[in-house]
């Protein structure tokens, strides 16, 4: 495979935040209000960055910026940003991570994570331009939770939960030079219809990131992050590490998140038990495969059962 | 709408708030197209467009008239004479669609007149409060009877078992096609709109002189022939007390700048909730029936032979109506309906028109408020929290002895008792609560804004105990006819004589109402046996269905029945009737045919599968296409016949006649010969072409300025009178004893600029669904959208020392709520008449209902006006008048 990217075209995005949801709901992740703790709509801040950053639960989050501009003739700007992990190439916090829970998935160069191996040393933290890691608290055990690139889903050929979901083709997915290709030819287009400050970003940075973004409104109208680096207190302390030789154990964890999460498609049938590595039938209450990690044969096709695409070419996953 | 060469979104955010549409506009945008937006604010629709005007809300129709007045100056006066004399189009206007395609030509009425002094046409009753439409009427050339011979194209009207009535007479109107005679349409219509120069439209609507240039300057690229502009437009425009009139003001625009039925072209209602074109079509309405037909009332209506002559057309498709209406009858009363008892027309209820009271939704709560109207059923809506003045909803439900909620959550209709401005202990209405499927828990139809139609299965098991809304009706009606039949009751025989047996294999099922509403002939179905499926599920082992192919079989001598003939082909296959999924509604066939994006054969779009409606107007008098690269339909010279859908994949099906089918009465042979090219391009109207002034409103023949209910201004700049003449709910404080509802200042509280100096409007977030019943059950929608705000812009919410974030208290004399502050630089103070005018936005989706996310500050509909438009009775929710202030929680 070669290597894959997401594109955001900015221009195209209507800040529906539907990626927002959708990555919540592939990843089982929690909101913040509940039904014992509803939610005091008069509370709100004002803001409709919502939630303000990304957090334990959150792991991408459609940002808002609007600006008054004397250069076009609506003289005000909206200008929307995708914020989440940009996935490096030289990825700071592969080379940080202590315990070999983060690696570069050797199929896409998204970069993923193992949580049963991350012993929550948040070093990942300090080596990531971007303040993309996050923490979440696994009953005393505190580990790193952030955007995935959905690898278990690119492993079955279906694309990235947020860019499924993009209905207005803000967000693609493919082979990253195509991505960069398409990119290109909107900054164009953009700067043919009065954006001059239009730009790409995600081509060089960080020896090239497998998020490729086009800011309409240029890097600081969409909160990027200018010519990003390596912190340098990441870089001296010292505790860089060799990469960690990738195992099964990411593609374990990674099918066992989409397993019991997958929104409507058969989730109640299976269920994988992260303690025991067990795999157990909710209907009948059999263990149907004991230990290490889920059954990925049983995996697939409660995935690939009700899916509509399987085998035809029509209609499916995204507009193509 | 990828079609399309300009696109203006005026009263619609379609990208926030249709956002699967926003893919078609990026498409036709990519492709070059302009893309405009006209709103009070800088929406997420204006962050794509190319071009920005802000708008004061409510003052839409002095944008459109400047803009017809913009083309008649610019692109009509310079190139009239040349065409009249050549008959060739120029450049950059289409005459030759003006002239055949509209009534341009028509010479109105002597009388017909309009006083910019006060403000009035020709026609007002000041006792009455109303309009009589004489004036607006067309002078008539000849009068042409219905030939009902033998051989006569109406001789099915005469036929045995067709109820009598009287047959239309056709009152040919005087035409002169050069435009110049002083009466006709055009003259009369450009003497109108040369009141709206550009400066007045400025003043108006507070706009930037050259940003209403640009907008009308790049507007006028599409009247070009071969090149085309639509509108997209919602509630913005519909939700005013004049919302018929600014809908009527953009099919003006477009039969003006030849955009009606090409395409790229047209007028795009994007519907304001995801069927409501289905629940339109569906009658839900208390004026019309099932299909547009007009329900029975006490005047002109209340026989079936003066329905059939009242509503009858003189010409064009409408002259089969009564095909339609007795059809729709056979079907109501089955068996009990015979032609001697006037098909059962007699057991409809009649609407109360001889005193001309209003019974629409917002006067339903002023008669809960009188006492006249005891009881309520809330069927999938929430008028506690959405309709306009909620907090006067609540207190006349409060009278009310029982109320009925049917709904997926408890909504604030639910737990109207338990707001927190309300004393449960002080309301003596007994409430129930029928919990209804979602629409993934029950399988039927879903329509879109395009009018296509989908049949779609069910996903999963209704929630608990939900049912889904038909099980619901079907129970409360069976129970309703068994008391009847045990111990009787007023008015027996609507309720014991209506056929109810839409149950396949012993169970209430929606798809013997398909085969109701798509039509079927008597002679071959058996609705007695009870019907049975076979195993495959596709054909009947009991009882029998023969479904028509369309409404063109359906016939009006009680011979075939038909619920809905609009919607007549869409469920036609006879060889698998219990099989949804082998009928012309299930179209999953997703291919682009003739890459115009019509996809003929995805879902089925009423009628008669046709994709753009009046296409006919598409081609030119000799029916070729404006547009080569862009055509629908096409006359064949050689072949001497048209080039449709009907024959052709790629092209659409005609929405006009095509074909002429004659039966030898003799020989029993079929003859059909093609139509040849005619200027008969909009043939739902009886002069079957498009109306610039029309006599069918109530409230004026052509659109007018007047101020809202609450305005910011003293004096109406345009004409002498300050608010539309006739608006639904307007105060019985003058004492007239004028037709229609009025309602008291007690129930409006009408608000003062004085008091009240800043103009507010309301609209939706895309997070958010309405009053939230949906979408506040989703805590990461509520999450992501967790509150209402009031947005303003930063110069106003220095001078009121208002930050984002703050608790602002907005009130008027209607109510006072409690929301979030959003400074933003997207809402501009507009200059209006050489003032400083503010305008500010409001949500609606929080309320008291205990959802993932709640308020107990009061509704942002307690704020808006009871008050409507007086065609469509629809509330004004987008332009009043509020005050507020920074305050602390």
């Amino acid at each position: 495979m070669t290597e894959k990217a997401i594109l955001f075209d900015s221009s195209r995005c209507t800040a529906c935040r539907g990626c927002q949801v959708a990555c919540k709901c592939w990843n089982d992740l929690p909101s913040e209000p509940t039904a014992e703790r509803p939610y005091d709509s008069v509370n709100w801040d004002g803001k409709f960055t919502h939630p303000a950053d990304l957090n334990s639960c959150t792991r991408l989050i459609t940002t808002f910026n609007d600006f008054e501009s004397e250069s076009s003739q609506k003289r005000v700007g909206w200008a929307f940003g995708r914020r989440a992990c940009q996935h490096c190439t030289e990825a700071g916090c592969v080379n940080i991570c202590p315990a070999g829970a983060l690696h570069k998935d050797p199929e896409t160069g998204f970069i993923t994570y193992d949580q049963s191996k991350c012993i929550g040393c948040q070093n990942c933290s300090s080596a990531c331009p971007f303040d993309v890691p996050r923490y979440e608290d696994q009953g005393g055990k505190t580990v790193i939770n952030k955007c995935s690139g959905c690898v278990d889903r690119v492993a079955h050929g279906m694309k990235p939960a947020c860019v499924t979901t993009c209905q207005s083709g803000a967000l693609q997915f493919g082979d990253r030079d195509e991505m960069i290709a398409l990119a290109n030819e909107r900054v164009e287009f953009l700067h043919d219809h009065g954006y001059e400050d239009a730009c790409i970003y995600g081509v060089d940075e960080m020896a090239g990131l497998h998020v490729i973004q086009v800011l309409k409104h240029g890097m600081d109208a969409h909160g990027a992050v200018a010519n990003p680096s390596i912190p340098v207190t990441a870089t001296l302390s010292g505790i860089l590490k060799p990469v960690t030789a990738v195992g099964a154990g990411a593609t374990v964890l990674g099918l066992a998140a989409m397993f019991g999460l997958a929104a409507g498609y058969k989730r109640d049938t299976l269920v994988y038990n992260d303690a025991t590595g067990d795999t157990i039938s909710l209907e009948t209450g059999e263990v149907t495969k004991q230990g290490n990690g889920p059954d990925e044969r049983s995996v697939k096709e409660a995935l690939t059962e009700n899916l509509p695409f399987v085998g035809s070419k029509k209609g499916g996953d995204g507009d193509e | 709408m990828q079609n399309t060469d300009v696109i203006l979104n005026i009263g619609s955010n379609s990208v926030e708030n249709h956002p699967v549409s926003s893919k078609w506009l990026h498409k036709a945008h990519d492709k070059g197209a302009k893309w405009m937006v006209v709103d009070p604010r800088y929406t997420r629709t204006a962050e794509q467009a190319d071009i920005y005007c802000p708008i004061r809300s409510g003052t839409d129709i002095a944008f459109y008239g400047g803009l017809y007045n913009y083309i008649i100056t610019n692109l009509i006066e310079p190139g009239l004479a040349e065409y009249t004399k050549t008959g060739k189009n120029p450049s950059n206007y289409n005459f030759e669609y003006l002239i055949n395609y509209t009534n341009a030509s028509y010479i109105l009425m002597k009388d017909y007149e309009f006083d910019p002094a006060t403000g009035l046409f020709s026609g007002w009753n000041e006792d009455s409060e109303t309009y009589d439409a004489h004036s607006w009427h067309y002078e008539t050339e000849e009068e042409i009877p219905w030939d009902t011979s033998a051989t006569g194209a109406y001789n099915w009207s005469v036929a045995k078992g067709v109820p009598e009535f009287d047959k239309p007479v056709l009152a040919v109107p005087k035409k002169d096609a050069s435009l110049q005679n002083k009466r006709c349409v055009y003259q009369k219509f450009k003497e109108h709109y040369s009141r709206y120069d550009l400066d007045t439209v400025c003043k108006i609507c507070g706009m930037d002189k050259a940003d209403l240039e640009l907008v009308y300057s790049t507007w006028a690229t599409s009247c070009a022939p071969g090149k085309a502009g639509t509108i997209l437009y919602a509630l913005g425009q519909t939700q005013h007390t004049y919302g018929a009139q600014n809908t009527r003001a953009m099919s003006v625009l477009q039969l003006l700048s030849g955009n009606i039925g090409v395409p790229g072209g047209g007028v795009c209602a994007l519907r304001g909730e995801p069927n409501v074109q289905g629940a339109t079509d569906m009658g839900m309405l208390v004026n019309e029936q099932p299909a547009y037909l007009k329900w029975s009332n006490t005047t002109d209506r209340d026989t079936l032979a003066h329905w059939l002559s009242s509503q009858t057309y003189s010409d064009g498709y409408y002259t089969n109506k009564p095909k339609f209406m007795v059809s729709q009858l056979k079907e109501w009363f089955g068996e009990n309906a015979t032609v001697k008892n006037d098909y059962g027309y007699d057991w409809w209820p009649k609407v109360p028109s001889h005193d001309g009271s209003d019974w629409t939704e917002m006067s339903s709560f002023e008669k809960m408020k009188e006492g006249t109207m005891k009881g309520y059923y809330a069927w999938g809506m929430n008028p506690c929290h959405s309709a306009p003045n909620s907090g006067n909803v609540r207190r006349s439900m409060a009278n009310l002895d029982w109320a009925v909620t049917v709904d997926q959550v408890i909504t604030e209709t639910a737990s109207f008792w338990d707001a927190p401005d309300m004393k449960a202990e002080e309301i003596g209405t007994t409430c129930y609560f029928l919990p209804c499927a979602l629409i993934y828990e029950k399988p039927g139809t879903i329509l879109n804004s395009g009018r296509w139609i989908q049949w779609r299965q069910q996903a999963v098991e209704p929630w608990d105990e939900a049912k889904p809304d038909y099980e619901i009706c079907d129970l409360l009606w069976t129970e309703i006819r068994r008391l009847y039949k045990e111990q009787g009751g007023a008015n027996p025989d609507p309720i014991l004589k209506m056929k109810w047996d839409y149950y396949l294999d012993g169970k209430i099922d929606p798809r013997p109402v398909s085969w109701a509403l798509n039509g079927y002939a008597l002679e071959g179905s058996d609705w007695k046996s009870g019907f049975k499926s076979d195993a495959k599920g596709e054909k009947l082992t009991s009882g029998s269905i023969n479904l028509l192919p369309g409404y063109a079989d359906l016939a009006a001598d009680g011979s075939t029945a038909c619920g809905m003939w609009i919607y007549s082909g869409f469920y036609s296959n006879n060889e698998a009737p219990v099989s949804a999924e082998s009928q012309p509604v299930y179209g999953r066939d997703n291919t682009d045919y003739g890459g115009l994006g019509l996809y003929n054969k995805w879902a089925y779009s009423w009628p008669d599968n046709r994709r753009v409606i009046y296409n006919r107007a598409s081609a030119d008098m000799n029916g070729q296409p404006w547009n080569k690269d862009k055509c629908l339909v096409k006359w064949d010279n050689k072949a001497k016949a048209w080039t449709t859908g009907k024959n052709t994949d790629g092209y659409d099906n005609p929405d006009f006649v095509a074909s002429k089918s004659v039966t030898d009465p003799k020989t029993g042979v079929v003859t059909t010969t093609a139509i040849e090219p005619n200027n008969k391009a909009f043939f739902m109207l009886w002069e079957q072409n498009g109306r610039l002034e029309s006599y069918g409103m109530v409230d004026g023949p052509l659109p007018e300025h007047y101020e809202p209910f609450e305005t910011p201004l003293s004096e109406n700049l345009i004409n002498g009178r300050l608010n539309s003449p006739c608006y639904l709910g307007r105060p019985d404080t003058e004492g007239k004893k004028g037709l229609g509802t009025k309602y008291s200042d007690e129930s409006t509280r009408r608000a003062s600029a004085d008091e009240f100096p800043y103009v507010a409007t309301t609209y939706s977030v895309t997070e958010h669904w309405q009053t939230g019943a949906q979408t506040r059950a989703c805590p990461a929608l509520v999450e992501a959208m967790p509150g209402d705000m009031i947005e303003m812009s930063p110069a106003l919410a220095q001078e009121k020392g208002v930050k984002t974030g703050d608790k602002v208290r907005v009130w008027n004399r209607r109510a006072e709520v409690i929301v979030t502050a959003v400074v933003t630089p997207r809402i501009r103070p507009l200059t209006v008449n050489g003032k400083t005018q503010h305008l500010v936005g409001m949500t609606h989706h929080y309320s008291w209902s205990k959802l993932f996310g709640l308020t107990t500050h009061g509704a942002v509909n307690d704020l808006t006006p009871n008050v409507g438009d007086p065609n469509s009775q629809t509330p004004e929710y987008k332009a009043f008048l509020v005050n507020f202030e920074k305050t602390s929680i």
